[in-house]
């Protein structure tokens, strides 16, 4: 590890791995090990960068001879006079990176203005439904109590097959033949991610009133999902959502369960 | 040419063995596919819309055109055997794999298993007796021959002399005369394909998929095969492939990519064109806005015509002009094609209350902006808006002489602007099977009601469509969500004066830290002033902590800026975790500062 003796180099090397910890370590890790992620945006890398620079600051200048040491190969540059190539180098092509910058940062930005969602916006505790109101809060998908499962999910095939595969697609996926004109993109029922962490009175809710009920977080002017409760029975959406969960083979989230996450959240505080 | 083998064989033989080799590899997979139960997959997967008893008859058949296939009549478009035979097993795992383009059939390769899909191949071949014979030999075909013009020219004479023109239209745009009356062996009616947009094409839109579609033909389909021509000397196979390479030409060399923003170039000398045909536009790339089916609102439509519209767009400083494109074969109301659409209108589910039952419609463009541009992200409902967010609608349809500016509450609700308010110019044409729109609206009308279209920023657009002659009116038609228009502006000088004012000072700033470097190195600083040298350091230190402390509270100036932003625009969430990072680097920016302070004070120098 001779290359690392000098406090200057261990610097550059910790921001170098930093930045690729940052830039490649956070999108492409995770999926490794089955957990989902994203590339993070550039102004969050500098804004991290930013950070690490402080903490190797703090490190060099922690005593003094190590900050003496840090600064020599810097000092050195600067002054040694067989050093004046590299000299000459930094002189040149730090004010260009610089002017490269400005150039880049006073053209006119031209993409799109950005558009946060919350994708799964907080759900209220009661919805109105063709008239009457319906409690969401603590409410199961009654068809699991009443009739054959096999039947629910025979008549929840039906409708998801007439309303939904246009957009959410044969395989459930959100990729049906419609699912290129949307922007957002339909939902992926397979993806862990979605009705897999949800009630049924949130997927209920969700069906129910589609794009035009989301709250203002969820960017309702953008969302093509209909409002179902003009197109469907209540007994018709719980239907296709216990077809949605049998088909996907995801379980909803319980009330109990939250309910009991909640309590062991309350005990631990 | 001989190959070493342990028997005596030449390479066409060698090459059989190799082939009946190979096809004893992939059959395999066949026995592997018996311990997959293929019936119960194809009962949870594909008989939603094939149907139980393979008749294509499931419950999704009336919402798609071309309705799903019917397995029972063993006739299958994409093949590599001859017109009339049955498809190869290859074929059929083909089309479960990679679905078919501008159907609603979807690509299940990465859905379900190669052992799964085998045994759908399997068990789909049991709703027809045709198959328990003979296994069916594929066609051979040539290699592919090179893309010249000359080849491309050729395949244009070809296009000519076999008369595709008659379904597809002399510029291909499926607007032939035969068009309006075909229809598939069901009995359903179909339209010719789009030959410009190739990635819609059934079989695929490369150049070797578009020749063995020509070879084999379409089954089911008016397509016909062209191997007999071939076969009968009428053509040669190199012409053939050279029709293939002409019809390859009429599509983009590239799928269009999807991509929110059409940008308006600014006009500097001059006025924006007047016409569809100014040569203005060839230098504007065009945009492609993909369009579906209006399946939100009632009476819904699963049977859009117009799959997308090309926009583009330019301006002046004064006026823009938006030039939009589309395929659509006729002028709608067309009587030859009165037939089609009310065949498709009695066909087409769901009925929904509203649905329209006559045809005789018009087409119909609209363009759609928000009436005004918030602050935040709100935006009017993607379909003409809402009761509280109005939109700006501008509407062309085929049998009114200009366009109409309407101020619209959702859809199907627009209301004309007054007579006086009446900003929007349309000039159209329909040619070859194409519709080009070319609107016209000065950027600030004066109009209380009008948007103020904002140069150097993005503004919301979105795009609906009709075509009468397909069965579309009222609400159903094909639609999009928000796209963007911006309008450029002139270069901003700082894109010149910035840098070089930039690479001056750093220049600068970088000879002086040299030059300040060798003089202390030199001894002649260091005898100067011991003592204030010190001084200079605590100086240093003390300007770089609180410089340090600024740029945190700036950081959170700004952090505090996406909160308000957050608040405003009603998401809580990022308003309430924006506030936390901003305390946080509050908090931090003025430790740093304190610190600083209590650790550069004066009294520290007579340690």
């Amino acid at each position: 590890m001779g290359l690392l003796r000098t406090p200057f180099r261990q610097a550059i090397a910790i921001l170098a791995v930093a930045y690729a910890l940052i830039e490649f370590g956070i999108p492409y890790i995770p999926p490794l090990f089955g957990v989902a992620s994203a590339k993070i945006p550039n102004t969050v890398v500098l804004q991290y960068l930013l950070t690490v620079t402080v903490g190797i600051l703090i490190w060099v200048s922690d005593n003094e001879r190590r900050w003496t040491e840090f600064k020599k190969p810097i000092h050195e540059v600067l002054v040694r006079p067989d050093r004046k190539l590299a000299r000459g180098v930094l002189l040149v092509g730090v004010p260009l990176l610089m002017a490269f910058v400005a150039y880049g940062r006073a053209l006119p930005d031209m993409s799109a203005p950005p558009s946060f969602r919350a994708i799964h916006p907080a759900p209220p505790s009661s919805i109105p439904f063709q008239g009457e109101i319906i409690e969401l809060t603590g409410l199961e998908n009654p068809l699991r109590s009443v009739g054959s499962l096999d039947e629910h999910y025979e008549e929840g095939k039906r409708v998801y097959y007439q309303n939904c595969i246009a957009c959410h697609g044969d395989a459930l996926r959100g990729l049906g033949h419609y699912a290129p004109g949307f922007n957002p993109t339909p939902l992926n029922f397979q993806d862990v991610g979605t009705i897999a962490q949800l009630t049924e009175s949130f997927v209920f809710w969700r069906i129910a009133q589609g794009g035009p009920g989301l709250p203002n977080e969820g960017a309702p002017w953008n969302s093509a999902m209909p409002a179902w409760e003009n197109f469907l029975t209540a007994d018709e959406i719980w239907s296709v959502i216990i077809f949605l969960y049998e088909q996907t083979g995801h379980e909803p989230r319980r009330w109990e369960e939250l309910e009991a996450a909640e309590g062991t959240e309350a005990e631990g505080s | 040419m001989r190959i070493a083998l342990p028997w005596p064989c030449d390479a066409r033989v060698a090459a059989a063995c190799l082939a009946v080799a190979l096809s004893a590899v992939a059959l395999v997979p066949t026995s592997v596919a018996a311990q997959v139960d293929g019936e119960a997959l194809y009962v949870k997967w594909c008989a939603g819309c094939h149907g139980e008893d393979g008749t294509g008859n499931g419950v999704a058949a009336n919402t798609m055109l071309p309705r799903p296939r019917d397995f029972t009549l063993a006739l299958y478009q994409v093949r590599t055997t001859a017109t009339g035979e049955l498809p190869t097993d290859a074929d059929i795992l083909k089309v479960i794999d990679e679905g078919m383009p501008g159907t609603a059939m979807p690509g299940w390769v990465d859905v379900l298993s190669q052992e799964e899909r085998l045994a759908l191949v399997d068990h789909l071949k049991t709703y027809s007796r045709f198959f328990q014979g003979d296994a069916p030999e594929p066609l051979e075909f040539s290699s592919a021959t090179r893309g010249t013009d000359e080849a491309i020219v050729s395949g244009q004479e070809v296009y000519q002399s076999v008369e595709c023109w008659r379904c597809h239209g002399q510029q291909g745009r499926g607007d032939g005369e035969s068009a309006p009356t075909l229809e598939d062996d069901a009995g359903f009616p179909i339209l010719a394909a789009d030959l410009t947009e190739n990635w819609t094409f059934n079989g695929g839109g490369t150049v070797e998929e578009i020749y063995r579609v020509l070879r084999t033909g379409l089954d089911g389909t008016p397509m016909p095969t062209f191997s007999d021509i071939v076969d009968a000397g009428v053509i040669t196979d190199e012409q053939l492939w050279g029709l293939a390479h002409y019809v390859r030409s009429l599509s983009p060399e590239e799928t269009p990519e999807v991509r929110e923003v059409v940008s308006a170039k600014r006009i500097t000398d001059g006025t924006v064109p007047e016409t569809v045909g100014d040569e203005a536009w060839e230098a504007v790339e065009p945009i492609y806005v993909p369009l579906v089916g209006q399946i939100v609102v009632k009476p819904r439509w699963f049977n859009p015509r117009v799959g997308g519209v090309w926009v583009q767009a330019l301006h002046d400083g004064q006026e823009l002009a938006l030039l939009v494109s589309w395929t659509d074969p006729s002028l709608s109301p067309d009587p030859t094609w009165a037939d089609f659409a009310q065949r498709v209108i009695e066909i087409m589910g769901p009925g929904d209350e509203g649905a329209a039952t006559a045809a005789g419609a018009p087409d119909q463009l609209v363009v759609q902006f928000p009436t005004a541009l918030s602050d935040g992200m709100e935006r009017p409902y993607f379909l003409q808006g809402d009761p509280r967010r109005p939109t700006n609608t501008w509407t062309w349809r085929s049998d009114a002489p200009d366009a109409v500016e309407s101020i619209a509450r959702g859809l199907g609700t627009a209301v004309p602007q007054p007579d006086g308010e009446q900003h929007v110019t349309a000039v159209v044409q329909h040619a070859e099977g194409e519709w080009k729109v070319l609107f016209r609206r000065s950027l600030d009308t004066g109009g209380a009601e009008d948007l103020v279209l904002p140069v150097g920023q993005a503004v919301p657009m979105a795009f609906q469509a009709w075509d009468g002659d397909n069965g579309e009116s009222g609400n159903q038609g094909a639609v999009s969500t928000w796209y963007f228009l911006f309008l450029e502006q002139p270069t901003p000088v700082s894109v010149y004066v910035a840098p070089p004012i930039v690479l001056v000072l750093t220049l600068l700033f970088g000879l002086l830290a040299i030059r300040q470097a060798q003089w202390e190195a030199t001894g002649a600083g260091a005898r100067v002033a011991r003592l204030p040298a010190f001084r200079l350091t605590k100086a240093v230190e003390r300007a770089f902590g609180m410089g340090v402390g600024l740029a945190w509270l700036g950081m959170a100036a700004a952090a505090y800026r996406s909160a308000s932003l957050g608040w405003d625009a009603g998401h809580s969430d990022l308003g309430f975790w924006w506030t936390v990072i901003a305390a946080l680097m509050a908090i931090a920016g003025l430790s740093a500062m304190i610190g600083t302070f209590i650790h550069t004070l004066p009294r520290d120098e007579g340690r």
